[in-house]
């Protein structure tokens, strides 16, 4: 620990704190732009400067390490003036007039600063000189213009995300913000996350969405979690007049650190299919509007008229685990139908179901990969699944991580590494004998593998060679490498994983697909034609396959958000609520619970599948139980490693 | 005891800070107990008196020769001068024009335009101001108060010349700072 004082007041913080981490500690601030609590501290802007007595000039309080003894004063003739300055001369280089920014009262830290330091005007004329504006990406403009050159986003692009496609060019006052080298960001190797507009701290990014829709305070936030795929990251939804106006990365709570990926940042966002507005029936092949009495009335009879053999149920896991639960009840355990899935044919939570049950639980929380030395990632591709996984890696690969890569297609998330052995294809076992042998030190058991594999030799050694020297290792396994039927070598993985002191994390697909595997839905099965066929699609999507399923079957029943080919041919249209109307719980592949809050209010005719599914079940004269959480939290117990 | 004389006038702007202190409503009545409002752009004396005013306020920025030779004047004939609102605090919205040129905005504006035809022209009567580089007040004479806004508020309009009516200098702080 380490004592200073602060104003007047005496503060003790871990050795390695900085002066402004002191300062803040001790209940007092300093303003700040360039510097961000999630982010490397840069010491750019020079805000934050503070008299220290004995220091020759005014001290960078978020890069100098407080020290013992340190007398530190925030609010002297000399930080006033200085803060004053420093503004002045931000405001006198580029175009920051408020009254014609989108980033305005309260939303811009530069703005703030001025109130706070109460200036009324700029003491220094701007130099109007005309920067660079790129218009070119679909979800946000970046304007040079209103850059203050803090680089919190090229740092996040970097640091946090791993992608680093945000960089400078030209120096000092002439320094502008570019896409590598200097393309327009719409065609760079931008990732579309929208952590750096996030990060900004000023109008430089402009959210095409939300600019001029409100300001934060007009906003109404709902702390909600994404459900795109089984992260389960923390956002923020925000909503002005019953309207979706943005999506934000949660800062304050989350494995996720306020990253968030283009699906749940933008995607919900750029959501353009067209709503099913009323329950409809086809009446001599034509649907048409009927009431909610009418429709439901139809599905009963439906029902009733056959026998449960003949009816298949099939649910999207974007739907909350009260949904599935309701849903499994009511068609598996109490109509016993042919058929109950969970869409997405995604075995990843399946499979570690049935291992655990084997093996005991086995897999970590995706924290591990933050501060891995080698990551082995086998079948899953974290580039365009479950990205902000594959963040934690791309930016461990900037610095010194052993990767070995195994997919059925080459990935990007082991760009940045040096130490990369990478084998396209769908040879898992020999995938896994390879890695066991190389932890046996069994060097003709390495040949041959590497051998059936076709990987070069002098990469593998220099990738896994060390294998059992490396400290945290990490195995991440996906979709494509945990299935049922790869089961063998997928325990092969986990009692290497246990020997050499490896973690396992498992993505498991999409939104609840870990809690439909609990719940016992079939994951490992293609639909079927039935004679009754209901189709919970929500605002998902379904398969070719699925399609296919149920063009065949003879009554099709469609609870869909959108119009759809689903909903142009079936029987009857349920029209149904979409995720942020809705609230509900989702299971995380890390087997954490989170809550996605109601953020909207429906359209009356607007129904979730659950209100559905429980007036369906009042007519069957069926009771549907609403105690799903304590089984639940049970199971994943023996499959997650507390 | 006199009542201080106050005299306001218009420069690159949109009108807008002088609608705001008409938005000041009834208390206007309350405001003309206390000063006494002498030129203003929309009452019938134009010029400040020539023996001078206490208080003079000022709304845009400086874009012609013009409103150089204005706001000169007010200065000249004011005891304490108040900038009223972001474009006579910054150069506002007019500053735009700063960052193509005046040449560029006026060829955009007369020739360019979707809506003007071949016989489009930049104005060029000689007794037109010329355009200068568009500047905040306090760039060609000393101002006393800042009032940013866009426009500032009633509330905050009133309360700098009640307080100056008072024979207090204003402190433009929390709500009334506001730089939209």
């Amino acid at each position: 620990m380490v004592q200073l004082t602060v104003n007047g007041q005496t503060v003790e913080v871990e050795s390695g704190s900085t002066i402004l981490d002191a300062v803040r500690k001790a209940g007092f601030n300093v303003p700040t732009l360039c510097y961000h609590p999630k982010l490397v501290s840069y010491g750019s802007c020079r805000l934050c400067l503070v008299e220290v007595e004995g220091a020759r000039t005014l001290q960078p309080s978020c890069v100098v390490p407080a020290n013992n003894g340190m007398v530190v004063h925030t609010d002297t003739a000399k930080t006033k003036s200085a803060r004053k300055f420093i503004l002045s001369m931000i405001f006198s280089e580029r175009n920051h007039f408020c009254m014609y920014c989108q980033d305005t009262d309260g939303d811009c830290d530069l703005q703030q600063a001025a109130y706070d330091e109460g200036m009324t005007h700029w003491p220094i004329t701007p130099a109007y000189k005309p920067f660079m504006v790129d218009a070119s990406h679909p979800d946000f403009v970046l304007d040079n213009n209103r850059c203050i050159l803090c680089r919190r986003c090229v740092r996040a692009c970097s640091e946090l995300v791993g992608n680093a496609t945000l960089g400078f060019e030209e120096r000092g006052s002439s320094s502008i913000l570019i896409a590598d080298n200097n393309v327009p960001l719409g065609e760079s190797t931008c990732i579309s996350c929208g952590n750096c507009v996030q990060f900004c701290p000023t109008g430089a990014f402009i959210d095409r969405r939300s600019a001029y829709q409100g300001r934060e305070t007009d906003l109404t936030h709902v702390n909600s979690i994404c459900m795109d795929c089984s992260l389960g990251c923390e956002r923020v939804v925000k909503t002005r007049d019953n309207r979706l106006v943005r999506i934000d990365g949660n800062l304050d709570a989350g494995f996720n650190e306020s990253l968030l990926c283009y699906d749940g940042r933008y995607k919900p966002m750029a959501e353009d299919r067209k709503r099913v507005l009323a329950p409809q029936i086809r009446r001599n092949g034509q649907l048409e509007s009927v009431s909610w009495d009418e429709a439901l009335n139809a599905i009963s009879a439906q029902f009733k008229a056959h026998a449960s053999s003949e009816i298949s149920a099939h649910i999207s896991p974007r739907q909350p685990i009260e949904a599935l639960s309701a849903f499994h009840q009511f068609f598996a355990d109490e109509f016993k139908s042919s058929q109950v899935t969970l869409l997405g044919h995604d075995q990843t939570a399946a499979a570690s179901v049935r291992l655990a049950a084997e093996l005991g639980a086995f897999e970590s929380d995706i924290s591990a990969m933050k501060d891995c030395d080698a990551a082995i990632i086998l079948g899953t591709d974290m580039v365009k699944d479950h990205q902000v996984a594959g963040f934690f890696i791309k930016r461990q690969a900037m610095h010194d991580l052993k990767m070995f890569i195994a997919n059925s297609t080459h990935t990007h998330v082991g760009d940045w590494s040096s130490d990369k052995l990478e084998y396209v294809g769908t040879d898992y076992a020999s995938v896994v004998d390879l890695l066991r042998a190389y932890a046996n030190g069994d060097s003709a058991g390495v040949d041959a593998s590497l051998k059936s594999l076709g990987l070069k030799s002098d990469r593998a050694e220099q990738v896994l060679g060390e294998l059992k020297a490396c400290q945290k290792p990490v195995f991440v396994v996906g979709k494509e490498f945990a299935k049922v039927e790869n089961l063998s070598a997928y325990r092969n993985l986990v009692l290497l994983a246990r020997e050499i002191g490896a973690k396992v994390v498992a993505l498991k697909g999409k939104g609840n697909n870990f809690a439909g595997a609990i719940l016992g839905y079939e994951l490992d099965a293609q639909p079927k034609s039935t004679p009754v066929f209901y189709l919970a699609l929500g605002d998902g999507h379904a398969c070719d396959h699925t399609k296919d399923a149920l063009a065949g079957s003879e009554f099709k029943i469609v609870q869909s958000s959108y119009e759809s080919d689903f909903t142009e041919m079936a029987d009857v249209v349920l029209p149904c609520t979409i995720w942020n109307e809705q609230a509900g719980h989702y299971l995380s592949s890390e087997g954490k619970l989170g809550l996605n809050q109601q953020a909207i209010h429906a359209a009356e005719t607007q129904r979730s599948v659950l209100d559905v599914l429980k007036v369906l079940a009042n007519k069957s004269g069926l009771n549907l139980s609403d105690s799903w959480r304590a089984a639940l939290e049970e199971k994943v117990g023996t499959i997650v490693l507390s | 005891m006199t009542k201080p004389k106050v005299a306001s006038d218009w420069l690159a702007g949109c009108a807008g800070c002088h609608m705001s202190f008409l938005d000041m409503d009834e208390r206007i009545i309350e405001l003309t107990k206390l000063v006494d409002l002498r030129a203003t752009p929309i009452t019938d004396l134009k010029e400040p008196d020539e023996e001078g005013v206490d208080v003079g306020i000022l709304e845009g920025g400086i874009s012609n020769t013009y409103n150089e030779e204005v706001a000169i004047r007010m200065r000249e004939r004011c005891k304490i001068l108040v900038a009223l609102g972001d474009c006579a605090v910054f150069g506002g919205v007019p500053a735009m024009r700063n960052f193509p040129g005046a040449e560029a905005a006026l060829q955009r504006a007369y020739i360019e335009t979707e809506s003007t035809d071949e016989t489009g022209m930049i104005p060029n009567d000689p007794e037109l101001a010329a355009s200068v580089h568009v500047r905040p007040v306090s760039d060609i004479v000393k101002v006393d108060i800042f009032l940013p806004g866009c426009a500032p508020s009633a509330d905050a309009i009133f309360y700098v010349l009640s307080e100056l009516a008072q024979g207090r200098m204003p402190t433009v702080d929390g709500e009334y700072n506001n730089w939209h």
